[in-house]
């Protein structure tokens, strides 16, 4: 528990006391110490001006600090909310899940941010960290507008502390005029990133995704600890280093500009290249087989942060299915709720086969998680940019 | 351009000065290229910035309108205004100790500012965000100073150290340069040590200060590195902005805010160059001091 | 007087840094810690001379000394252009105009280069449309961009102090040494880079400091070639979360300007001696040391 927390237990507690001292006065104990124990639990999470308003119809904070991935809403959704419900956004962004945790656990609770967006995997070792708030789904009840699958995930049971902000997966885009071998699954995708496509490629900039395109090209879990696995991925990214052009996370919107043959991309940055290109039949998509990754980033509500009213109201009003139509037309990326690919197709949002899997192409998604082998992977990928760079 | 007018001086010299002078507009044209090329994308109404779509003013639009934006640049201002005047309150005292109070302590002094010089931002920059948090007080967000928030304190303090150690390099040089006689002269007639400096030294350091304080100020406002790991939420300065959509999402809003800040910055500096000439100070003595401290 | 700085710098630069240092010798005990110091040992710093950061390293120092040799070479003919052939009027606006590029973001400016140099940018359209290639012009993401944008963003750092002692210099001086029979080129040598030199030096400290810290440029312009040390340290703080690591890769890295700072400074004071003691006629030795 940080100090400010400790500072909201003492005030609640004095609030608390008065109001039950008061109470006795009118004469029911019992309802007393009901309320009192309300009390407490709006205390826990909201300031001490908040709390004598009683949870129902909390104050909201005038601001709302977000530490954020780049252009991963709609702005006008943001423009939206502070219209409708007040409080001003920022947001400042991070470009890896490791550089956001690095951010806040520097910070120790002093980083002054409101609501920050993991990757699942992520999530324990923030939760372990004393990193994130506990969530009180109560003040979001546009919660039950998630499908009930990605609710209650492995890396937080119960949604405790995270709630799905959308989920998406990794492939690659080609630049035909550029590349004739056709491209079908990572094995391929290697290859030609090391004949045809060599000294033009461009791979994501995160350790997780790059491991995934050598283990999943070979068969094996990349989830794996197993050190003679970690030792061929090693060998493999001395050997691929000298091919690649850039480590780039959002190729897509530029991916014409910057004059690649073949990027390694997330779905919905590719389908933002793909609504850019001038000539889309140039440029294929291709999602990762036989084995790829399925993700799925998180609202979280940051340890410290504050403005906790405005940052549940946030989560609310983006999880609202107007809202949330409105934020997958821009990010091209699935936000999981109820109905959401019904409405996609009424309102003709284009490349929806980047947006939506079937059953059958959801069975080759994995998740990755952060286990013993994390730092090792880390320091590989970085001694593959290093040899990049030669 | 009027280059001094050869001919005389037979063919040898002309061709030295023709090939001086080409010399010259090749890169005077290396160096305006690329802003020409922003304050040229600014007008794009493209998505992104590198994509030209047709000529518009949706980043300007955009840039005057988005809240991180203006608050990013916000934030830019008063660092760098801040910074400008911690740096030249401290390097201008220590360059007059340095100049005028010479001791065994000079040499420690100026290795000490040498190191700050050659130590690398990036180290500079981690050193002090682990040192902020375990510092806390007016650097942590539990004991704040009223109306200022935190993250400004924490540019305030980073950005200083290397302004101040700029300021007092070109103080120093400034005084080291200048004849201690008048100050000497003013003692003689009994000046306190107050009006002595008010008076004689003040005047005579002006020029240093100024360039120093400019120096200072333009540092603070490019600076990237040690902002992106000290800032918090809210205290965000623009590069840090900047360097988010570089690496992420380039929109032409960035160009777009930029050649308005470079607009901003010119007309700032024509009014600053003004007024000097009027009190009869030489820009070009401030310009030069900014260099090398003569 | 100096107290107030004494202090500031104490606090802030020189505890802080001791306070790297000290955990330079520490460790990372676990994936959910970035550092302990329970234990103390030399193990960062083996590690970090085992890895191929050392090579990184190599690099950037290679490209920092182009860098700031390149940026000598553009700088000096065109302040010296500045200070003799521009009459005074003149002078003030254009040493100006070469400063006003420097008031746009340096960042900004190096995206400036970005939109040059990128494969659908205006000089690859321009060649092709010209028929001058037929394919387009790939010079983003390579070393040579890196190199291009680090010249760039610190040319003026070279200029400014170039020029400062070279518009000190009397023309008279040089004017005296041809009536004395001298020829250009020797006029050159035994007077105005003599007295150039206290602007050299500062120009190429200013120049070569920090632009072997910097990292950002090479980031923007080089792609997976604009890998600089500055950016290794960085990423052990940033993503791997390995602060003894990081640490360590960042005594190194100061360590390394500082040997080169000191070399080079060993080599001037060397070639100083020989000039001095070749020299006939010593001259008034030069007024003023650098900043």
């Amino acid at each position: 528990m940080s100090d400010s927390d400790e500072g909201l237990k003492i005030l609640a507690s004095v609030e608390s006391a008065q109001r039950i001292s008061r109470r006795a006065f009118m004469g029911g104990s019992v309802v007393a110490a009901f309320s009192g124990s309300i009390l407490l639990s709006a205390c826990s999470t909201s300031t001490g001006g908040a709390a004598s308003s009683g949870a129902a119809s909390p104050t909201l904070e005038d601001q709302l600090e977000f530490f954020h991935w780049a252009q991963y809403d709609d702005p006008k959704l943001f423009k939206k909310f502070t219209n409708e419900l007040g409080p001003v956004t920022h947001i400042d962004t991070y470009t890896s899940n490791e550089n956001a945790i690095t951010k806040l656990v520097a910070a120790q609770g002093s980083s002054g941010y409101d609501i920050v967006v993991p990757t699942g995997p992520y999530i324990p070792q923030m939760v372990a960290n004393n990193l994130l708030q506990e969530l009180d789904l109560s003040k979001i009840p546009n919660f039950q507008n998630l499908e009930t699958v990605f609710t209650n995930q492995p890396w937080d049971p119960g949604n405790k502390h995270s709630v799905c902000k959308d989920w998406g997966t990794v492939g690659w885009i080609v630049d035909k005029s550029q590349i004739s071998t056709p491209i079908n699954t990572w094995k391929d995708f290697i290859n030609v990133a090391m004949t045809e496509a060599s000294g033009n490629v461009s791979l994501l900039d995160a350790q997780n995704e790059v491991m995934g395109v050598y283990f999943w090209a070979n068969g094996i879990d990349w989830t794996t600890t197993n050190p003679a696995d970690l030792d061929a991925y090693e060998a493999w990214t001395l050997q691929m280093a000298p091919h690649v052009k850039a480590f780039e996370s959002y190729p897509g919107y530029q991916f014409a500009q910057l004059g690649y043959g073949l990027s390694h991309v997330w779905n919905g940055d590719a389908r933002q290249g793909f609504n850019s290109f001038k000539d889309p039949s140039r440029y294929a998509w291709g999602l990762g087989s036989p084995n790829t990754e399925l993700w799925m980033d998180n609202w979280t509500i940051v340890q410290g942060a504050p403005h906790p009213e405005a940052a549940y109201a946030f989560i609310n009003f983006i999880l609202d299915p107007k809202n949330s139509l409105q934020d997958l037309a821009f990010h091209g990326y699935n936000t999981g709720i109820t109905g959401v690919k019904e409405a996609a197709q009424a309102a003709g949002i284009p490349y929806l086969d980047m947006i939506f899997f079937d059953p059958a192409q959801l069975a080759t998604m994995h998740a990755q998680e952060i286990n013993s082998a994390f730092d090792r992977e880390v320091q590989i990928f970085l001694n593959m940019k290093n040899a990049a760079g030669a | 351009m009027s280059a001094v007018g050869a001919g005389r001086k037979g063919r040898r010299r002309d061709l030295a000065d023709v090939g001086l002078r080409s010399w010259a507009i090749i890169v005077y044209v290396f160096l305006f290229l690329p802003i020409l090329v922003i304050v040229v994308y600014s007008f794009n109404n493209g998505r992104a910035m590198i994509t030209w779509n047709g000529v518009g003013l949706n980043g300007y639009r955009t840039g005057l309108t988005d809240p991180t934006i203006r608050d990013a640049v916000k934030t830019s201002i008063v660092a760098a205004v801040g910074t400008a005047l911690i740096a030249t309150i401290l390097g201008s005292f220590a360059g007059i100790a340095l100049a005028r109070r010479k001791g065994k302590w000079t040499i420690l002094f100026l290795a000490l500012v040498f190191l700050i010089l050659v130590t690398p931002e990036i180290v500079e920059a981690i050193a002090l965000l682990l040192w902020y948090v375990r510092l806390g007080g007016p650097f942590g967000p539990h004991t704040p100073i009223p109306g200022i928030s935190y993250g400004m304190v924490r540019l305030w303090v980073g950005h200083s150290l290397f302004a101040t150690a700029v300021v007092t390099l070109i103080v120093r040089a400034r005084l080291q340069g200048l004849d201690e006689t008048l100050e000497e002269a003013a003692a003689d007639l009994y000046a306190t040590p107050a009006r002595r400096f008010r008076q004689v030294t003040l005047p005579l350091m002006l020029p240093a200060v100024l360039a120093g304080a400019l120096l200072a100020f333009s540092f603070s406002l490019d600076d990237t590195i040690i902002s992106s790991f000290v800032s918090v939420a809210g205290a965000s300065p623009w590069p840090v902005y900047v360097f988010s959509a570089v690496r992420n999402a380039l929109r032409p809003e960035v160009a777009s805010v930029s050649t308005l800040l470079l607009m901003l910055t010119l007309i700032a500096i024509a009014s600053v160059a003004l007024v000097l000439r009027r009190s009869g100070q030489s820009s070009k003595d401030v310009a030069k001091t900014m260099t090398v401290g003569g | 007087m100096a107290l107030p700085a004494w202090v500031w710098f104490l606090s802030f630069f020189t505890l802080p840094v001791l306070w790297i240092v000290y955990y330079s010798f520490g460790y990372k005990p676990d994936i959910y810690h970035p550092i302990a110091t329970d234990k103390l040992s030399l193990h960062s710093y083996h590690e970090a001379f085992s890895r191929a950061f050392v090579h990184v390293f190599s690099q950037t120092l290679q490209i920092s000394i182009i860098g700031t040799t390149l940026c000598l070479l553009i700088g000096f003919p065109f302040a010296y252009w500045l200070a003799t052939r521009v009459s005074p009027r003149w002078r003030g606006v254009l040493l100006g105009l070469v400063v006003v590029p420097f008031f746009v973001n340096f960042l900004v400016r190096t995206v400036g280069w970005l939109i040059l140099l990128s494969p659908a940018g205006p000089v690859s359209s321009l060649l092709q449309r010209w028929g001058v290639r037929s394919e387009p012009l790939h010079l983003l993401q390579t070393r040579g961009a890196v190199q291009l944008g680090v010249v760039y963003n610190y040319l003026a750092l070279m200029i400014l102090p170039l020029f400062v002692t070279l518009d000190r210099l009397d023309p008279a001086m040089r004017e005296a040494s041809k009536d004395l029979g001298a020829n250009r080129a020797k006029t050159f040598r035994q007077i105005t880079l003599p007295l150039a030199a206290p602007g050299i030096v500062a120009g190429l400290l200013l120049v070569f400091i920090p632009l072997t810290g910097d990292y950002i440029t090479a980031l923007v312009l080089g792609g997976a070639k604009g890998n600089m040390a500055g950016v290794v340290v960085a990423s052990q703080f940033t993503v791997a979360q390995d602060w003894a690591l990081g640490a360590a890769q960042a005594v190194i890295l100061i360590a390394m300007i500082m040997g080169t700072v000191a070399v080079f400074g060993l080599f001037a004071l060397a070639i100083r001696t020989i000039v001095r003691a070749s020299r006939r006629i010593t001259l008034p030795p030069v007024a003023e040391e650098a900043v």
